[in-house]
């Protein structure tokens, strides 16, 4: 019944029942979500999707939306019940209206965030919001996970990109919030509400957005340090010489290099000999290029640097970064790995990562940390590789107490378990440890007022 | 050998979406990210594979362009050339008056090898280096993705249509480079600031007493048509039916 309703609303184009077509939407990236649904929708605008909330919700369904399906946590994926509806925007990719004047854009949730950003430059803005996955995540996705990214150093995360949003509450009203104001202070702010609530609250089928002048021409480099202590302190440096000239800032540990020319086609060492960690750092400069350079120098005469490679052309800025955006797909090559995306206050990154190798190698004898991230958000992806000789499947049921000893050690920090890819149903249990019931109770009113009967995405983050 | 010449063309970096100017005269190249040609690299590349072997003693990078080219001569000499020329003009210069600098530049330098790219990726003429043998009367290997060198002749591995063909030239000689030729180097900042202090000569074209007879005009530059939104077909039938619908078929 519901399904003939929900076939209707969304029409021939919109729907999904062939179990064979439904696979992709049900496993995630990573293989390690599997649900079950017995349809997907996509519909093709805002008030279908409202349509279809107020089915579901008539018959007591609960609806899980999905993005690009690049998210980490299994925040997209549906339970094993078979029961939920998954609620596709993918179709819902327009961009409707484009302010090179206002700075400004208003997208459909369903945009893939690489689309945004190319519509963005075409009309001379930028669009700061990059990560690996922008080929195929959604802005809709990005937002309600408030993404992250190589950028927010200078832009900030996902949250900092939005000026308005069109969301489908979960009652079927459709709030049109799409206002591209830089002051407004007429009451709560509510956007932020479902920007990271990973589906929780409503669905977000458009988003009015911030853009940027286009930096001036970017210079990537790749700076070989002794340790993570002297990026962070790199990163000082530089950020105060420099200040918002600094576009990105990511570590590279040498076994992530590694891994990395050994598993990935078409990529090549930067430096002739090893460096036991490395910076990918990509800066804009305007006529001051000069400056760059001689502030780069003064690092290495310092010593906070041992060397330093700039990218003479667009090529090899591409394969800088080439470098930086396989590691995952690098160490999937590698076995078993289990990731823990944390992040500790910017000063603390360096002591953190040898603290928490240092008890990881004691508990988990002969796993291979391969750490990197963004240091200059204090955001590290602590990622752990099975030891060669293990077994896949018993270093996977690990998982429970190797995120306990590095969350810990996080807490010491004053850091978060979770940096930028959001709870899930992953990490509902960190949730509930890590923070305060204090901040548990205000989450839950606020779910309990936005969606008192739990059809918004049940099972994820709370 | 003693010396091999190098030509490094100042370009809009190949990345870059290149835009029609708005009074129609060329292209945007204000605030667009400029590099060397890449062939160019690959053939200063190559000389600094020659010269690192013992077989050349010093590589001297060459560019005709604006004053601003002296930006892509500083990253030929991080890269290891020894000096660069500058041949100053600020309007672009046409493939056979380029080759007549460059031939004044051999006759005073006299090198025993030029090493050009096979074409500059702005407007792709592919033509300078042929040009340069023929007037300067030596031999040429074009797109070239093997050199090897042994006392006076060298042997080149060209890329043409049918494959590869191996062919041996008399020095000195033109070789133009291809793409497989070699991967260039990456450049260190030490070294970008070393180059900073290697000479770099600079001559105002008109000083060459070269002639600069240009043998054609620009008419007018445009875009590329845009390429229009694909469409699914369901099968075959659809697709038949689709370009019939064209008057393709
Ligand atoms: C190779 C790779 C690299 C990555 N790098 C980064 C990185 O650097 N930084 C980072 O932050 N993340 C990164 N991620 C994680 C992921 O790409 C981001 O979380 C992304 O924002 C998810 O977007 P998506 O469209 O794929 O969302 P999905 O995975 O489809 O969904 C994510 C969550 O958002 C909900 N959701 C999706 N769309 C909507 C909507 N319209 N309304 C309401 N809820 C919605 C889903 O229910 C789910 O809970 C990476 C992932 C991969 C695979």
């Amino acid at each position: 019944m519901l399904l003939d309703q929900l076939k209707t609303i969304v029409g021939d184009k919109g729907w999904v029942t062939d179990p064979e077509a439904l696979e992709p939407f049900l496993s995630e990236w990573r293989d390690s979500f599997h649900g079950r649904a017995a349809i997907v929708v996509m519909p093709g605008s805002s008030g279908e999707v409202a349509a279809v909330v107020r089915a579901c919700a008539a018959s007591g369904t609960s609806i899980v939306p999905q993005g690009g399906n690049t998210g980490l946590c299994g925040g997209a994926i549906p339970d094993a019940t078979g029961t939920q509806v998954l609620l596709s925007l993918s179709r819902m990719n327009r961009i409707r209206a484009l302010s090179p004047a206002d700075y400004s854009m208003v997208v459909e949730a369903g945009c893939v965030l690489a689309d945004v950003q190319a519509a963005a430059a075409e009309v001379d803005r930028l669009f700061p919001l990059s990560l690996a996955a922008e080929g195929s995540c959604q802005i809709g996705g990005n937002l309600s996970t408030n993404a992250g990214g190589t950028n927010v150093v200078r832009y900030g995360t996902a949250r900092e990109q939005v000026l308005g949003l069109e969301v489908v509450l979960a009652n079927g009203d459709i709030w049109d919030g799409l206002r591209t104001l830089r002051k407004d202070t007429s009451g709560y702010d509510i956007r932020q509400l479902f920007i990271g609530a990973e589906g929780t609250l409503g669905i977000i089928t458009a988003a009015s957005l911030r853009l940027f002048p286009r930096p001036g021409t970017l210079q990537t480099a790749l700076v070989a340090v002794r340790d993570p202590q002297a990026a962070v302190d790199l990163f000082a440096v530089l950020r105060g010489r420099l200040s918002d000239q600094v576009q990105a800032f990511e570590l590279i540990s040498d076994r992530a290099m590694r891994y990395v020319l050994k598993h990935i086609p078409d990529t090549r060492c930067v430096f002739a000999e090893a460096s036991p960690w490395y910076v990918l750092l990509e800066f804009s400069t305007s006529a001051a290029g000069e400056a760059v350079e001689h502030e780069l120098l003064q690092v290495i005469e310092s010593g906070l640097a041992q060397d330093v490679v700039l990218a003479k052309n667009s090529r090899e800025q591409q394969q800088m970064w080439r470098i930086r955006h396989s590691i995952s797909e690098a160490q999937k090559r590698e076995g078993a790995s289990l990731k823990h995306d944390v992040s500790v206050p910017v000063g603390a990154v360096g002591e953190f990562i040898v603290a928490a190798e240092k008890a990881i190698l004691q508990t988990f004898p002969g796993a291979r940390v391969v750490a990197f991230g963004h240091v200059g958000d204090g955001n590290v992806h602590f990622n752990v590789s099975q030891a060669k000789s293990a077994d896949a499947s018993h270093f996977l049921q690990q998982r429970d107490a190797m995120a306990s000893l590095v969350y810990d050690i996080v807490a010491k920090f004053g850091g978060s378990f979770s940096a930028e890819h959001g709870i899930g149903a992953l990490k509902r249990d960190a949730l509930r440890e890590y923070r305060s019931e204090t901040e548990i109770a205000v989450m839950r009113a606020v779910k309990k007022a936005l969606d008192p009967h739990n059809v918004m995405n049940p099972g994820k983050v709370l | 050998m003693e010396k091999i010449l190098v030509g490094l063309k100042r370009v809009v970096d190949y990345n870059v979406r290149v835009r029609v100017r708005s009074d129609g005269n060329g292209i945007e190249t204000d605030g667009v990210k400029m590099s060397i040609n890449p062939f160019d690299e690959i053939a200063l590349e190559e000389a600094l594979r020659i010269k690192e072997r013992g077989e050349a003693s010093e590589v001297i990078v060459v560019s005709i362009g604006p004053s601003e080219a002296q930006q892509q001569l500083r990253t030929g000499l991080a890269m290891g050339a020894d000096r660069a020329i500058l041949i100053e003009s600020a309007e672009p210069v046409d493939p056979l008056s380029g080759a007549r600098v460059f031939l004044e530049l051999v006759n005073r330098e006299q090198p025993g090898l030029v090493l050009l790219g096979k074409q500059a990726i702005d407007n792709d003429n592919n033509q300078a280096g042929q040009m340069l043998a023929a007037i300067w009367g030596c031999p040429q290997a074009t797109f070239a993705s093997k050199i090897d060198i042994q006392g006076s002749t060298a042997t080149v591995t060209r890329e043409v249509d049918i494959g590869l063909e191996t062919i041996e030239i008399e020095l000195p000689a033109v070789i133009t480079t291809d793409l497989r030729l070699n991967e260039p180097r990456y450049v260190k900042l030490p070294d970008i600031m070393k180059a900073k202090k290697k000479p770099l000569d600079i001559t105002p074209i008109a000083d060459l007493g070269v002639e600069m007879a240009s043998a054609y005009t620009n008419v007018a530059f445009d875009p590329p048509e845009q390429r229009t939104k694909g469409v699914m077909v369901q099968d075959v039938a659809g697709l038949v039916d689709a370009l019939k619908d064209k008057g393709l078929i």
